[in-house]
């Protein structure tokens, strides 16, 4: 990185504010996804102003400029793929207003995502969006990415959660799009903002809207001999009128990994189970929950727990959001997809995943959010065996295309980033991709802003599947 | 453009829609008048491809052309200076998937939402949107005017369950955000964009939708209160309440004079609607205690949403002469609001109407019987709403009279006008679609 | 700018020869808190404390710090800490130079960290005028029907500066019916060394204690420091490969509790006076984190009396971290006075921990604050139930 720059960043940032030593940028090479790529300096400003003059200084210095939150993001969006400046928002991590009687919250993009629910607890409210990794993510990569998690059934991703942001534009100017009401007139830039993936703007305030604590939540916990069982049971759940808050499947692989962990109670031995919530009015939560233990065994569930008290319950949950990092101690890389099917073709995906599994010589985990359809399929590999690497990317290939055959999408709340970017010419036309690539490069003429994110170039469109056969893609820009 | 000047056009657009589906005979275009003006063609393409080719054509050749549905909102915006073309969606009909289990459906632009609402009906299923007519209005139009209605409080807006969405912009380009599924963000959320949009950005030729379990039973609770602020004091005690209410409707004496069925006068009303079982009811009924004077159930029950649906129609067509807008507002912002309307309109009658547990309100101004209509009392209405309300609150007008059209602002909102002006250009760069009608 | 991701990534890089053993690994691995509250949150297990230990040792051996702070740590660490007798020297001269006006002297100019010994200073809490060591060797008797026996570690630290507290948890024990031993030949738990990279010399003195305490008479080996438990529990991974000593220290950490541990354990005998009044009380992380510690301190308030409430995030580290409030002091600061925000949002009557490190730290959070919310020991609670 072009020392003025630097000296210019700190000048703006302060001194302890930008790093630009290898040994310190390294830290900014990596997210939670396998791909790496070193910024030429990491600055962390503590204004909306300072985020403006960065974006002034990149602009007219023509270095890129790539947002981060806590770097937990699957699809390689907070990673400087060109070098360029790394804007890590760490130290813009506060809460400025909590609005009560609006519902809403203002918060900077560092505050971390569980922290908000936290804070707001005591007065009877929470945030919605409820990623994995929510006691690190922050609410600014929730929106960058428009994150979701396992409650997103009943509740929506972030962007249904978004009203108001504030944006610095790459000119440096700083626009609000929406407010604290539920829709604005005009075009609704806030929902276009939210899961644009740092290609638009940078964020620097965002009002979110806050939930009121369900009065009741019911978790129970089916236990089926096959996966196939439970992949049925999730479309008769649904038929059967009841819209869980959540509806999450794990089959028994993953299942006892976990458990070796968490020792949340996971059945050893079962094929699979599904984790239902159902939250609401004390009433038809126990009516819901009767009905959908039915259902269950009316499905060949071997059996349904019910959590009796909050300990259990979290427990069940904790199992569940830490799952990855569980698979941590079973294999040292794993590589996870966020392939997306309809309801109805669960069933059928899942076995298509078991013939992958078979095909490529790969353990594949599954462990996913079932009530919309949202697989999680973890491809465990080794990544010092380039072969293993590059049969876990054929494997995910194989896997996502066949999720678009059966009318799904690539990415259900990751973010195609740089990852699934060039899978995108199979889920859209290049007129599609030309009419987003029209915006972006409206917004962001000269492609500073994340740069190579979400939208392949034309030059990617012609590799569209070279990508898995090239393991130096691993190491990006190093 | 002259007659002539399009007719020469008429070639082309036969040649791509069929001549049966290009209508240039004056005397047939009269019906179609939009806000008086008479379009020199109508067309009506059969597919995105064809609307596609139609746009290109009119891009090409600097035509004007206003998208159109089922005519339930055409009364919106400015006067246009011409309408070479108008492009109707009625022969959009695809069904593009639905499959009951997934609870998803994807249908051409040119169903109307109640052939859309039945269609799902028929598996138990339900589709919220609810717009004033639904026999005619389209789902195009539905999403093009983003219009929402009493179901907004319990399902969200249309920006909540459409989950995807194919349009042709101004340029004739197809193209699409979103997909089939209900969890989906690779690319640009271009329904987002599209919603609300007034057909300025593109023609919406399809969409999906997110669908919901039917409720099995409803029921609906009636309280009545003396004025705006014990309403918006009862509104606050459920917003604060475990209870779920899938309709939460806000009514003034004015808006029962006007609605079918509401009696001619009286308080003020609120209307919650809740869906469940007996004991789900019995527990709203506790909540709720004395505050309710009534339950409605079966035809009663749904004629009493279907006219509040129907709202803006109603005042269209009783009260011609009336302004009516939209507001959408902070939680907070309600009960002040509609304590002050009195004050901002001190010249003019009111009637509102609203699911407020949503920030949602419909608030229509008109003169007493008898005098002229005086631009200035509807100018100063808005200049007055909008001194009183944060600058996060916005406002669209959905109908005026024709003495203060030209003059009005028809949007005014909290966004970076100049970055939606950007988006504009990106999909009509040549203004084709809707021009000047409302924010550019 | 710190997390135990980085941290663990760069150890990694160390490892592969990608980076230096450079100033930015040693000041990020000098930043943590060692709260571990990262290996209560992760999922895969891994060894964080363990792989910090490690960093440090490798810093310690192969890092060259300034020169003075260097020789003093090295004394500090193998000649005064380990014998009860220096310490008491050494703990009269901290007292002098406490009187003195020296110590805000050189703590207002800064010139400790310039020296690099400004370690030994965060070690000198106000030394309390009476120490405890004089008790080494004696046996306090159960009151009423005996309970139970245990050994009692008075620890280095804790034993010249908070004497008055090894004799609450004296007294306390007794009048439960368990009888204190305080074994003569113990010696400090090694925590200091173990977090400070002397490996070593942790392994000493573990060997030490497991002879001094380790026997059949005792049903428990007790200590009132979340860090001396800690690493009383880890010995046995400690001298994994020490043939001797591998089994013994087993036994060892099967005997070993935290203060509150061991009461709630055995239960409280009723208390003469009811503690009516509002506490809250912030975890440890020596106790939460490192031996999942969390309702023992919590049911012993409540059997007391207590009207407890929970302020958020209750076991999040309050930043005293061993030394780490004085060797990074602003970062120290910093967290301390989010904490004291937590705390003041459930305005308590009696801040409680159980630890004596997170009481001096709370202590200066009051006073930044302007507060004076009493702080307390869960022990010193209990001492004044009975």
């Amino acid at each position: 990185m072009n020392p003025a720059v630097v000296e210019q960043l700190r000048k703006i940032a302060g001194r302890d504010a930008v790093l630009d030593r290898p040994e310190d940028l390294m830290l900014y090479e990596y997210d939670a996804g396998i791909r790496k790529s070193t910024p030429g300096a990491v600055v962390f400003p503590q204004t909306t102003n300072q985020v403006s003059q960065i974006m002034r200084l990149a602009s007219s210095a023509q270095v890129p400029v790539v947002a981060r939150g806590a770097g937990t993001g699957l699809s390689g969006g907070a990673i400087s793929r060109e070098g360029g400046i790394v804007v890590a928002f760490s130290r813009m991590n506060r809460i400025l207003e909590i609005d009560v009687e609006n519902q809403r919250a203002v918060v900077q993009p560092g505050v971390v995502n569980l922290q908000l629910s936290e804070h707001v607890s005591h007065l009877g409210l929470y945030f919605a969006p409820d990623p994995s990794s929510q006691k690190a993510c922050t609410i600014g990569g929730n929106v960058a990415e428009n994150s979701g998690g396992p409650h997103t059934l009943m509740y929506g991703v972030t962007v249904n959660h978004v009203t108001g942001v504030e944006v610095v534009m790459p000119s440096g100017e700083v626009v609000h799009f929406g407010g604290k009401a539920a829709e604005s007139y005009g075009y609704d830039m806030t929902g276009f903002f939210v899961g644009s993936e740092g290609t638009i703007g940078i964020t620097t305030a965002i009002t979110v809207k806050l939930l009121r604590k369900p009065e009741k939540v019911a978790t129970l916990l089916a236990i089926f001999e096959t996966v196939d069982d439970a992949g049925q049971t999730v479309s008769a759940i649904t038929a059967a009128g009841i819209t869980p808050a959540a509806l999450e499947m794990l089959d028994g692989w993953t299942l006892r990994t976990i458990e070796a962990y968490c020792h949340a109670g996971y059945p050893l031995d079962a094929g699979a189970v599904l984790l239902i919530e159902l939250d609401g009015l004390r009433e038809s939560v126990e009516e819901h929950a009767e009905a959908v233990q039915a259902v269950c065994l009316q499905q060949k569930a071997r059996e349904v727990r019910r959590a009796k008290t909050e300990e259990e319950r979290a427990l069940l949950w904790k199992g569940r959001k830490t799952a990855f990092g569980a698979l941590g101690r079973v294999s040292p890389s794993y590589y996870t997809q966020d392939g997306v099917v309809p309801r109805s073709k669960i069933p059928a995906t899942l076995a298509h995943i078991g013939e992958v599994s078979k095909k490529y010589d790969l353990i594949i985990g599954n462990i996913f959010h079932a009530g919309d359809g949202n697989l999680h399929p973890l491809i465990l590999f080794d990544i010092r065996f380039p072969d293993q690497l590059e049969r876990a990317l054929a494997a995910s290939k194989d896997i996502l295309e066949y999720c678009i055959a059966v009318g799904g999408s690539i990415t259900g709340e990751h973010g195609v980033g740089m990852e699934k970017r060039d899978l995108m010419p199979v889920l859209f036309t290049q007129e599609d991709l030309d009419v987003m690539a029209g915006l972006r490069n409206a917004f962001n003429s000269e492609n500073l802003l994340n740069p190579d994110k979400l939208l392949p170039t034309p030059r990617m469109c012609r590799e569209i599947f070279g990508a898995a056969r090239n393991p130096v893609l691993v190491q990006e820009g190093m | 453009m002259s007659t002539a000047t399009t007719t020469r056009f008429g070639a082309e657009l036969r040649a791509i829609c069929g001549a049966a589906n290009v209508v240039d005979d004056p005397a047939l275009l009269r019906g179609r008048q939009v806000l008086g003006v008479v379009p020199s063609t109508v067309v009506t393409p059969a597919s995105a491809d064809e609307a596609a080719a139609v746009l290109r054509v009119a891009n090409e050749n600097g035509l004007s052309v206003v998208p159109a549905g089922g005519f339930t909102a055409q009364n919106m915006g400015r006067k246009p200076a011409q309408v070479d073309v108008l492009l109707s969606t009625s022969r959009l009909r695809e069904l593009e998937h639905y499959d009951a289990a997934d609870l998803t459906i994807g249908v051409g632009a040119g169903w109307t939402v109640a052939d859309l609402a039945a269609k799902v009906a028929a598996d138990n299923l339900f589709f919220p949107g609810d717009p004033a007519l639904p026999e005619r209005a389209t789902v195009g139009g539905l999403l093009a005017t983003g219009f929402c209605g009493p179901h907004r409080q319990g399902y969200g807006g249309l920006r909540d369950y459409c989950i995807g969405i194919r349009f042709v912009t101004g340029d004739g380009h197809k193209a699409k955000g979103g997909g089939r599924v209900v969890k989906n963000v690779a690319g640009y959320d271009m329904m987002k964009l599209l919603i609300g949009s007034y057909g300025t950005l593109g023609v919406i030729t399809s969409a999906s939708f997110k669908l919901f379990p039917a409720p099995r039973q409803t029921r609906t609770f009636i309280a009545e209160f003396p004025g705006a602020a014990e309403a918006f004091q009862f509104r606050n005690q459920v917003l604060r309440s475990p209870l779920d209410p899938i309709c939460l409707e806000l009514v003034s004496p004015g808006a029962r004079q006007l609605l079918h069925g509401f009696g001619s006068d009286g308080p003020w009303l609120v209307l919650l609607r809740a869906a469940g079982s007996d004991p789900v009811l019995a527990r709203y009924r506790a909540e709720l205690g004395s505050a309710v004077a009534r339950e409605l159930e079966g035809i009663n029950e749904r004629e009493a949403w279907r006219a509040l649906s129907n709202f803006s129609h109603t005042v269209e067509e009783r009260c011609p002469q009336s302004l009516l807008l939209s507001l959408q507002l902070p939680l907070r912002e309600v009960g002040p609001i509609l304590q002050q309307l009195a004050t901002v309109s001190a010249s003019l009658k009111h009637a509102v109407i609203g699911r407020f547990g949503a920030g949602h309100l419909l608030v229509a101004l008109w003169q007493p019987s008898g005098s002229t209509v005086q631009a200035k009392a509807f100018a100063d209405a808005i200049a007055g709403l909008r001194h009183r309300l944060p600058i996060d609150a916005s406002i669209a007008v959905l109908s005026c009279p024709p003495e203060v059209r030209a003059d009005i602002a028809w949007i005014a909102t909290p966004t970076h006008v100049e970055s939606m002006r950007v988006v504009k250009k990106v999909l009509d760069p040549n203004d084709t679609l809707n021009h000047g009608r409302f924010l550019f | 700018m710190d997390s135990p991701r980085g941290r663990i990534y760069q150890m990694v890089q160390v490892d592969e020869g990608r980076l230096a053993l450079s100033d930015s690994f040693v000041t990020h691995i000098d930043r943590c808190l060692g709260c571990m509250n990262c290996m209560t949150a992760c999922p895969s297990g891994v060894p964080y404390a363990s792989l910090l230990e490690r960093a440090r040792w490798q810093i310690e051996e192969n890092y060259p710090r300034p020169w003075l702070g260097r020789k003093l740590r090295q004394h500090f660490y193998a000649k005064v800490l380990p014998s009860f007798s220096r310490l008491g020297r050494h703990a009269k001269l901290v007292r002098f130079y406490q009187r003195s006006g020296l110590q805000s002297l050189a703590r207002g100019t800064g010139m400790l960290q310039l020296l690099g010994v400004a370690e030994l200073d965060a070690l000198a809490p106000r030394i309390e005028s009476d120490f405890s060591f004089r008790h080494l060797g004696e046996v306090f008797p159960a009151e009423g029907t005996r309970r139970g026996r245990v050994a009692l570690l008075i620890g280095c630290v804790g034993s010249v500066a908070f004497a008055e507290l090894n004799r609450a948890t004296v007294r306390v024990l007794t009048k439960n019916g368990i009888d204190v031993h305080i074994p003569k030949a113990q010696s400090c738990c090694g925590a200091l060394h173990l977090h400070g990279g002397h490996l070593e010399m942790a392994r000493v003195l573990a060997r030490q204690n497991i002879d001094a305490m380790l026997s059949p008479e005792f049903d428990a080996i007790v200590t009132n420091a979340a860090g001396c438990g800690s690493v009383m529990k880890e010995y046995a991974a400690l001298l994994e490969d020490d043939a001797k000593y591998a089994h013994r220290a087993m036994q060892f950490v099967a005997k070993a509790r935290d203060i509150n541990e061991y009461l709630a354990g055995v239960g409280l005998v009723e208390p003469k006076r009811k503690l009516s009044q509002r506490v809250t009380y912030a975890d440890p992380c020596h106790l939460a984190h490192a031996q999942g510690i969390r309702k023992a301190p919590r049911e012993l308030l409540k059997a007391i009396g207590a009207e407890l409430v929970e302020m958020p995030r209750p076991d999040t580290c309050c930043g005293s971290a061993g030394v780490y409030n004085v060797v990074q002091n602003e970062l120290s600061m910093k967290i301390l006075d989010e904490k004291m925000g937590y705390v003041a949002s459930v305005s308590p009557q009696i801040l409680a921990t159980a630890n004596v490190g997170c009481m001096l730290q709370f202590k200066a959070g009051m006073k930044r604050k302007g507060i004076n919310t009493r702080v307390a020991h869960v022990v010193e609670l209990l001492d004044e139930a009975y």
